[in-house]
């Protein structure tokens, strides 16, 4: 018999109990449907990680001070990342090339009759460099796929010097909407604007910036901006001297490892850590490679695959002892048929191939749907996400192999079941 | 060359079905020959073994012991696979059941053989198949389902089943049982012409009306032919 013809059979099974061959599929449905949308939530998991630490190049270290909650507040459990650490690291240590630094606080900041309740940023003249590099936000309608320079991001003037950040220079750069929000359309370089109780020059203005990622332009405001030097911001916005975030860039990328270790070592010393009784160093800072993440992102993926072969397993079993139960119904149910056919001259494998592609038509059918609702649900999953789950095209012939498979699998039982009735009997029976 | 002219050699054909502890004794040391062209009539009480007999001769079943020749080559040992193609190729089975498929057309189920045998192409099998049912009588009603037709018109598909793939023998065990006399009769006269073009059929039936259409009657009782 040829396999067109035993195709032709298998269908006139199926159509014989559409409604039970439908509702066999369910199984397989939400097995590839959760195999697609638990792979996309994965698949979104990792590009969000990757967009999230794409500014950290594998040549920098970036290191923030070690914090604990104490009273509901977050508090540093020894000496604070102070900007002298940071200041004094490249000339201690010479596998340091430089040192970009930043510090947030909270200020008021007036124009005026304006006045604006906002984060402030501090940072080092590679402020605008920074935002480059890290890739979170991008000059509005920037073409896919240019690069991204620090002098993109500014709309006029200029960013502050390494001189001015030194000096403590009492000079700013304002975001698009900060700027629009304080001058109301007058053009705001070189005016005076008041950062708490200090009157700053206005050096540059940013050009309107957006988020890179699509999925997350609603959620921050990347045109609320007002830069000062860090150590203006240091002065100005706190009361005690802050803990910075610091990013270390290392000369030689082959000796990560070394100045790392040295990196430790300076800011052991500089914090007076000494080994305690067991022979440990408590560190009251932490240090984040990108092989550090990478490694973490790793773990999680591993976990995350674990997760989602069990769950894969799970479904499809469930909905594959639907599709062994079906069918072994089916065969007992046309038991007479297969007398008939093997008075006529069937093979036994004729038979086996009969029931087997009509197992396989089954949860292939179901491989199809189960796609169709793995996809829609993908939109689902985003949102019990925080919006990220991304689908990965590949998960889709992935998911209906895996279906069609399962009914090979389970319906491999039935049909040698089937094709081991003895003609007699077969024909016999009632 | 009388040998060649046997379709059948039984000897000594023996079957016995274990029931627990006991063995009934289906068929006990038959023995007989059937020559080409030859139109037989089995008959015997119920119970007495004819159905099993037929099952035997139509290699739906092996025997516990003896030997079964069929066109001169020993069948009754063969293999489960290789049976089904003697079944395919070599015997047409006609039921009192009728056993058709009811999902298929008249056409469809006719073409069965031809597809399980898989040797000719499809429009030639078609052909054939409507062939084989043009020699029944039916023409027009090809493309309805068993459930469509009378019984006559039901039992007329089935020979021309049995008949499409041109086998050397045709089995009909009891085929005008389940009709009414009238349509037993044309049934009968069927296969009288289908023995006129020189095939060999064995019949079973309880009407000696029946029988007596036939060239040659068997008697069996108890398992045996006597
Ligand atoms: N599968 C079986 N298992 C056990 N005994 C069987 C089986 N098939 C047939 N028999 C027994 O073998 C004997 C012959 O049965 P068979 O069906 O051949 O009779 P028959 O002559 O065709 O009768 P009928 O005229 O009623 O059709 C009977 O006693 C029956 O009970
Ligand atoms: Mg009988």
């Amino acid at each position: 018999m040829t396999l067109f013809n035993t195709l032709w059979a298998a269908i006139g099974g199926i159509a014989g109990n559409k409604l039970r061959a439908a509702l066999t599929t369910l199984g397989i449905v939400i097995g590839v449907a959760s195999v697609i949308s638990m792979l996309a939530l994965g698949n979104g998991a990792r590009a969000a990680v990757d967009a999230n630490f794409r500014f950290l190049g594998s040549d920098m270290v970036q290191i923030s001070v070690k914090q604990k909650i104490d009273q509901g507040e977050l508090v540093p459990v020894g000496e604070i990342l102070s900007y002298d650490d940071g200041l004094r690291m490249p000339g201690e240590l010479p596998l340091v090339e430089r040192v970009l630094m930043s510090v947030d606080g909270n200020g008021k900041v007036r124009h005026d009759r304006e006045v604006l309740d906002m984060v402030v940023t501090g940072t080092t003249a590679e402020g605008l460099l920074t935002l480059a590099s890290q890739g979170q936000v991008q000059p509005l309608r920037w073409p896919d796929g240019e690069r991204l320079t620090a002098d993109a991001f500014l709309a006029r003037g200029r960013f502050f010097t390494p001189a001015e950040v030194v000096a403590g220079a009492d000079v700013c750069v304002l975001g698009h909407k900060t700027a629009n929000d304080l001058f109301n359309g007058d053009e705001p370089l070189e005016q005076i604007v008041w950062v708490n109780r200090k009157k700053c020059l206005v050096i540059g203005i940013l050009t309107e910036l957006e988020v890179t990622n699509p999925a997350l332009r609603n959620q921050s405001r990347p045109n609320e901006l007002l830069y000062l030097p860090i150590s203006t911001a240091i002065v100005n916005l706190f009361d005690e001297e802050p803990s910075v975030q610091i990013t270390a860039r290392i000369e030689d990328e082959s000796r990560m490892v070394t100045a790392r270790a040295q990196i430790i070592d300076y800011l052991r010393q500089r914090h007076n850590i000494i080994k305690n009784e067991v022979g440990d160093y408590e560190d009251d800072f932490e240090l984040t490679t990108r092989q550090d993440i990478l490694g973490a992102q790793q773990e999680a993926a591993r976990t995350f695959a674990f997760l989602l072969a069990a769950m894969a397993v799970v479904s499809l079993i469930v909905g594959g002892i639907g599709i062994m139960n079906v069918m072994l119904v089916s065969v007992t149910e046309r038991t007479r048929e297969i007398g008939v056919r093997m008075a006529v001259g069937a093979q036994q494998r004729d038979i086996v191939l009969q029931f087997l592609l009509e197992a396989v038509l089954i949860s292939g059918f179901g491989g199809v749907l189960g796609s169709a609702v793995g996809v829609l649900s993908v939109p689902l999953a985003a949102n019990f996400n925080r919006g990220v789950a991304l689908l990965d095209p590949s998960s889709i012939p992935l998911a209906l192999l895996v279906a069609l498979l399962t009914g090979l699998l389970f319906g491999l039982y039935p049909a040698v079941r089937a094709s081991r009735l003895d003609p007699i009997e077969a024909l016999r029976y009632e | 060359m009388l040998q060649n002219n046997l379709v059948i050699q039984v000897n000594g054909l023996e079957k016995q079905y274990q029931m627990g502890d006991n063995v009934v004794h289906a068929l006990c040391a038959v023995t007989f020959t059937v020559q080409r062209g030859e139109f037989i009539a089995l008959m015997g009480p119920s119970g007495s073994g004819k159905s099993t007999l037929m099952h035997l001769l139509g290699c739906l079943d092996t025997p516990t012991a003896g030997d079964y020749r069929l066109n001169g080559r020993l069948v009754s040992q063969l293999s489960q696979r290789e049976r089904a193609v003697v079944r395919n190729r070599e015997i047409g089975f006609v039921f009192q059941t009728f056993n058709l498929l009811p999902r298929l057309t008249a056409l469809e189920n006719v073409l069965l053989p031809l597809l399980y045998s898989g040797r000719i192409s499809a429009g030639r099998a078609r052909s054939q198949s409507e062939q084989a049912l043009t020699r029944v009588g039916l023409t027009e009603r090809i493309h309805h389902k068993p459930t469509e037709m009378s019984g006559g018109q039901r039992q007329r598909v089935a020979i021309a089943r049995a008949l499409v793939n041109d086998p050397a023998l045709i089995l009909a065990d009891e085929p005008t049982g389940n009709l009414d006399s009238r349509t037993g009769e044309t049934i009968m006269a069927l296969l009288g012409e289908l023995n006129d073009d020189d095939r060999t059929i064995i019949l079973v039936t309880h009407d000696p009306d029946v029988a007596a259409a036939a060239e040659r009657t068997l008697h069996m009782k108890d398992g045996q032919i006597t």
